[in-house]
């Protein structure tokens, strides 16, 4: 618990929520603009479709968001050579606990706020009735495993390398990658995928009247298994990278 | 009866690759010394400290700490009475000095005006409050001491801490780390590959060279290993030499000069006496010492860097 307070201490004056916020704005700004003057018809399905705005725009946004926060949150210790006094004090292990629940929470009120918006935003466009609460608990869920398996992933790449284009460069080829994969088909088992995996709405555009309509997605076995893929890749990160932390001498 | 060591290595090895940085070392760290960690660049004096705090493990051999042989469950609490600075501070450039202390402070559970008490000891007080990124070198050097020092522990380590600093600040920490066996009741262990350094600050001595120990004792033991010889430079060396002999002298002859163990007042007088006599003109005569640096270089070879 003091390691893990220590963390949010340390990251004082470093903008990192700064950061993440300002990235976050152009989300909601983004989002903003796609869902802007709706019309009746759109006003009907509006909860819906705003479930599908959100899983697109987080499937471009916040793989490259997590890419940052963790090199922020790693940053500081290389630096200033920090890690050399840090472990004469800690262990190593929980040094490594103490970024990955302090970026955890960090994602938790981002996306939290970013929920909150977009809920905000439904009621003032008008949309009809109240959000689904258990679907919007359950893309909330997916969505904060989704981003904690991706910041995981930058977290050992941003630890283990002091120069932090690396673990930049790594974020942002492998969200293209997953980006591109989804239009082959709808969900893939990389790691930048998930997201993308676990929208829960679909859509059908109707060539002849021009109109969109959504629906709730039944997951198909394949479809299943990458969502599933997210929780494994969750572990299989977090204990790659506390084994690598421990393992690496200073 | 337990050791009076506070650290002692056995056999503690570290290979790289197929490069033996430190082989077999038996360092054993006397309480309430200052021992002074002594090489030429690149002879494995961090990567053991290194080893010593956990930070690289040994690839044979075993530390013990403070009479306890040091693993992977008690490292940490064993390292809690210990402090260190490593080849370079350790900062938040983002925070000020005393920001930093905190977070030292915390994770130690030291008393919080140990950071005004080091501050005042580093002389950083005035800056506390300045971000760290705008220290000088050798600000930064003493705010790494200063968060070696935070809660005074039993054992402090410091790999060259005299680096970035300059003269007045090297004088300054000579003085400090002198003081602090007397002051606090912590062993130090200092490394540097300077013999003055060492040889102005330390009261003990291990001299480490391509990863071995070669020597370990006292200062005052390795002072001792200092000999004092006479010179003598005459116009015809070889007729001295021979007049020497008959006077029960064995002298060496090392280019104009002749060399021959130090010898009382009253006998140099009666060779120089006999030298005259003999119309042999004596153009000098010296008394020379293998300083501390020529024992350091017969003991680590020529070739290494001082």
């Amino acid at each position: 618990m003091k390691t893990l307070r220590l963390e949010f201490y340390k990251i004082r004056r470093r903008r990192v929520w700064l950061t993440m916020f300002a990235m976050l704005s152009v989300q909601l700004l983004w989002g903003l603009w796609a869902l802007r003057n709706p019309k009746d018809w759109e006003l009907e399905s509006g909860w819906m479709s705003l479930l599908y705005v959100l899983s697109m725009l987080d499937g471009i946004m916040l793989p490259t968001m997590m890419a940052v926060l963790a090199s922020r949150l790693a940053d500081i210790e290389h630096k200033g050579n920090t890690y050399k006094q840090l472990e004469t004090l800690r262990s190593a292990g929980s040094l490594y606990h103490a970024k990955a629940v302090c970026g955890f929470l960090i994602i938790t009120a981002l996306l939290l706020a970013q929920l909150t918006f977009f809920i905000f935003l439904g009621f003032r466009l008008g949309y009809a009735g109240t959000p689904d609460v258990a679907h919007y608990l359950l893309s909330y869920a997916f969505k904060l495993a989704g981003n904690l398996s991706l910041f995981l992933l930058q977290l050992i790449l941003s630890m283990l390398f002091a120069n932090q284009m690396i673990p930049l460069v790594a974020g942002l080829g492998g969200s293209m990658a997953a980006l591109l994969l989804m239009f082959v088909r709808t969900y893939s088992f990389l790691p930048w995928g998930g997201i993308l995996s676990a929208s829960l709405v679909g859509s059908t555009w109707d060539e002849t009247t021009r109109i969109s309509s959504f629906y709730y997605r039944s997951f198909s076995p394949a479809e299943t298994a990458a969502v599933a893929m997210i929780f494994v890749w969750i572990l299989i990160f977090y204990f790659a990278g506390r084994f690598l932390f421990t393992r690496k001498e200073l | 009866m337990a050791s009076k060591n506070l650290i002692e290595t056995h056999n503690l090895t570290k290979q790289f690759g197929r490069v033996r940085c430190v082989n077999a070392l038996h360092m054993q760290v006397p309480q309430g010394a200052v021992y002074g960690f002594l090489g030429p660049n690149g002879a494995g004096k961090s990567t053991t400290l290194k080893m010593i705090l956990g930070l690289s493990r040994p690839t044979a051999g075993s530390i013990t700490l403070f009479h306890m042989e040091v693993n992977e469950k008690n490292r940490i609490r064993l390292l809690k009475d210990t402090g260190s600075l490593i080849e370079s501070p350790s900062y938040y450039g983002h925070l000020t000095g005393e920001e930093n202390l905190h977070i030292l402070q915390t994770l130690k559970g030291c008393p919080a005006e140990n950071i005004d008490e080091v501050l005042e000891i580093v002389r950083l007080n005035d800056a506390r409050g300045k971000k760290v990124a705008h220290y000088s070198l050798g600000m930064k050097q003493r705010l790494g001491l200063a968060a070696a020092l935070l809660g005074f522990p039993k054992l402090l380590i410091l790999d060259e801490p005299t680096n970035g600093l300059d003269p007045a600040g090297i004088q300054e920490m000579r003085k400090l780390i002198r003081s602090l066996p007397s002051a606090y009741g912590i062993t130090v262990v200092v490394s540097s590959h300077l013999l003055s350094e060492i040889d102005q600050m330390a009261d003990h001595v291990g001299i480490i060279s391509k990863g071995n120990l070669v020597y370990q004792n006292t200062l005052d033991a390795l002072h001792s290993h200092a000999r004092q010889q006479i010179a003598l430079r005459t116009d015809r060396p070889d007729a001295a030499s021979a007049l020497l002999r008959e006077n029960g002298i064995n002298a060496k002859r090392e280019d104009d000069y002749l060399l021959f163990p130090l010898t009382d007042d009253s006998h140099i007088a009666h060779l120089c006496r006999c030298l005259v006599e003999q119309n042999i003109a004596l153009y000098r005569i010296e008394k020379r010492e293998t300083s501390l640096e020529d024992i350091f270089l017969s003991l680590t070879g020529k070739e290494d860097s001082l």
